[in-house]
């Protein structure tokens, strides 16, 4: 019966919940750019708030840095899932 | 032979060709190891790479490979060739090509870091393919939005009683994004309003027939009745052609259909594309479920739903207009694709679901599941038609699936209007997608050489031009044979992929390279057949005539399928050298993730 929920939710729901996702990932990663954008070579002037966010923001860095290692430039993103089919 | 039996030897072939085939390749072949690392796991960034539920992504994948091809392809085969020739093609290329196909390229995928078919060929055969291949992309997508918004304009302009039903799933799509995403409704009740309301206004729709009979003479009223374009069909009059015209109702249809996909292309996908494919899924799956489940109950229920109509056998080679051939062999074989393989499977596999594969182990149940599951949606519209027998192809199969449906109590009325929007349904969610891929493949292919076509609504309104000037050709089984000898194609490229990549790694390769030489010689030789029926059937007529707006369309068509068979060559001739290269000095190490812990 669980196989079957999953099944259905597969079907239905996760398509919702990978968009929510994704949205969440892009306002992130603004911030993230906007804050320690010199982890990836951005120049970011105010460094004194970056390391008072830094306590917050350490536990999604190594993700963070590989979204923006597979991007061509920082601020692009892969708009659709085919993208470069 | 009846609906039934029908249905069991489809379910013995896919418990057969799994358990006996299917499952001994990953076993002995690719050696599916639940211990190794994949992609999901090793690269996991929350989003793009994120290790999911089998059952989840079993259900994603079938949704996102399940489209209209399996409906139109039944149509149109069964129509030219008989049922017969049909279904055993669906039972033979899902048993040694469909699922080889599939699954091969989600192997691929995953053993190459999650990589798509385009990068894994630049890195296994040449740069060059690459380039190559998003050509292919551009135009494969063109001719399949070609077909499917001619397809659908011509069923709209004829079934008046399906309006209502379409513009309230539109209305109800963006309703729902609305709900979910700004109101922050519940998935649930969100779905009962909106899917409820969609298969009212669907149900409710012969009895607003009239009103919108009405609104397609006022069209045509705006020329005095006289037709747009005038056009020679050689599919009309029982394949022996005869002239055709375009009214001003079948053309607004058309632009009413190409609008809503350019806002599908343009818009946030959440905002339309995303809660109008839900939508339409459900009225999908319900007329679905209700059919297949009827089709197997209507032999005992209602027995005249169930028996077959059309003859099982029509001819090697039916005449297809004055100077049309249609033989058998090849194009049977691109006539029916995704029941049978797809090359549609292999690149959604290998870049949306190659990269959720939370466990080697689940490679098999999702890539070779999912396309058994498409089987058996091609093995019912395949029936749908087969015990219709009445009118026009898709009205064929509408009346077949509305009968099916009529086991439940439904009134046969109300069912063949249900089975009509389902059908319209389900191409319309499958185009306003297709032209969003091509606004995007086109933007990647030639935004670097023309910054101009970076531009969203210029790439966009490209892409619904050169489709509207296919769907003025008129003769859409034409548009759907080329895209067909395209898509498969595409899957044959897939295959030459994995093939090559199995001979790298010194592995048995024969499971994909035999469908390989199949699928690639059936559709180079199916696009130069098509080619040649649109430049004697279409292009010479039509130029004899004076007419311009069919002679730039069936044009068009034969440059692209001309197009087509060069970068099919070029592709092949190059996966040839490096398989070459590959069978002498295997390079194993290429490609093999980690293992995990």
């Amino acid at each position: 019966m669980q196989a079957l929920r999953n099944f259905i939710y597969g079907m239905t729901g996760y398509e919702f919940a990978r968009h929510a996702l994704e949205a969440r990932r892009e306002l992130e990663s603004i911030f993230m750019i906007v804050t320690l954008g010199d982890l990836i070579g951005v120049p970011v002037m105010p460094p004194v708030y970056s390391l008072r966010l830094l306590p917050y923001i350490a536990p999604e860095i190594e993700q963070w840095k590989r979204q923006m290692a597979r991007r061509k430039e920082f601020w692009e993103r892969e708009e659709f899932d085919l993208h470069g089919v | 032979m009846n609906a039934l039996i029908a249905v069991l030897i489809g379910a013995a072939t896919v418990y057969l060709a799994y358990t006996r085939y299917a499952r001994r390749i990953d076993r002995n072949v690719i050696q599916s190891d639940p211990k190794r690392a994949t992609p999901a796991t090793l690269y996991m960034d929350g989003v793009d790479f994120m290790p999911t539920n089998r059952n989840i992504l079993f259900g994603y994948h079938f949704k996102s490979i399940a489209a209209a091809g399996p409906i139109v392809g039944a149509i149109v085969a069964a129509s030219l060739w008989g049922w017969l020739p049909a279904f055993i093609w669906l039972v033979v290329g899902v048993s040694f090509m469909g699922w080889a196909s599939d699954y091969g390229a989600l192997v691929l995928s995953v053993r190459n870091e999650g990589n798509s078919l385009s990068a894994v060929a630049h890195h296994l055969i040449s740069p060059r393919t690459r380039t190559i291949l998003f050509l292919f992309i551009f135009f494969y997508l063109l001719l399949i939005a070609g077909a499917f918004v001619g397809i659908m304009a011509q069923t709209m302009d004829a079934q008046p009683k399906t309006h209502l039903g379409m513009i309230l799933l539109v209305v109800m799509g963006l309703l729902l994004g609305q709900m979910l995403y700004r109101w922050r409704v519940g998935l649930l009740p969100a779905t009962v309003l909106t899917v409820g309301v969609a298969f009212a206004a669907i149900l409710a729709g012969p009895s607003t027939e009239g009103f919108f009979r009405g609104l397609n003479e006022f069209f045509n009223s705006m020329t005095g009745g006289a037709p747009i374009v005038t056009y020679f069909d050689p599919t009309l009059a029982d394949f022996k052609g005869a002239e055709a015209t375009i009214m001003p109702s079948l053309l607004f249809w058309a632009i009413a259909i190409c609008a809503f996909c350019y806002a599908g292309s343009v818009l946030p996908i959440w905002r339309m594309a995303q809660p109008v494919v839900y939508v339409g899924f459900w009225i999908t799956a319900v007329s679905m479920i209700l059919g297949l489940l009827g089709a197997a109950l209507g032999t005992f229920i209602k027995p005249e739903v169930a028996q077959f109509q059309i003859p099982a056998f029509k001819g090697w080679n039916p005449q297809l207009g004055p100077a049309g051939v249609m033989p058998l062999w090849p194009m049977l074989f691109v006539t029916i694709a995704c029941g049978a393989i797809s090359g549609w499977h292999s690149l959604f596999g290998s870049v949306g679901t190659a990269r959720q594969i939370e466990n080697e182990a689940d490679m098999l149940p999702i890539g070779a599941g999912a396309m058994f599951a498409e089987f058996l949606l091609g093995l019912l519209a395949l029936l749908a038609v087969t015990v219709g027998a009445k009118g026009a192809p898709v009205a064929t199969f509408a009346n077949g699936l509305g009968g099916f449906i009529s086991v439940w109590g439904m009134p046969v009325e109300n069912a063949v209007s249900l089975a009509f929007a389902a059908f319209i349904v389900i191409v319309l969610v499958v185009t306003q997608l297709i032209f969003r891929v091509m606004r995007v493949t086109l933007t990647e292919w030639l935004g670097e050489i023309l910054p101009p076509l970076r531009n969203q609504h210029l790439a966009s309104f490209i892409s619904v031009v050169l489709a509207i000037l296919l769907v003025m050709t008129g003769t859409w089984i034409y548009l759907w044979q080329l895209f067909g000898g395209a898509n498969q194609l595409m899957a044959a490229l897939s295959l030459l992929l994995v093939t090559i990549w199995l001979a790298s790694q010194g592995k048995s390769w024969l499971f994909a390279g035999l469908p390989t030489i199949f699928m690639y010689l059936t559709t180079v030789a199916s696009i130069l057949v098509t080619a040649y029926n649109l430049y004697f059937n279409v292009y010479v007529p039509n130029l004899a005539a004076g007419r311009t707006v069919p002679v730039i369309g069936s044009g068009l068509m034969v440059l692209v399928a001309l197009l087509l068979v060069a970068a099919a060559l070029l592709i092949g001739v190059d996966g040839l050298r490096a398989f070459l290269k590959y069978s002498r000095r295997p390079e194993r190490a290429a490609g093999t993730a980690p293992a995990r812990g």
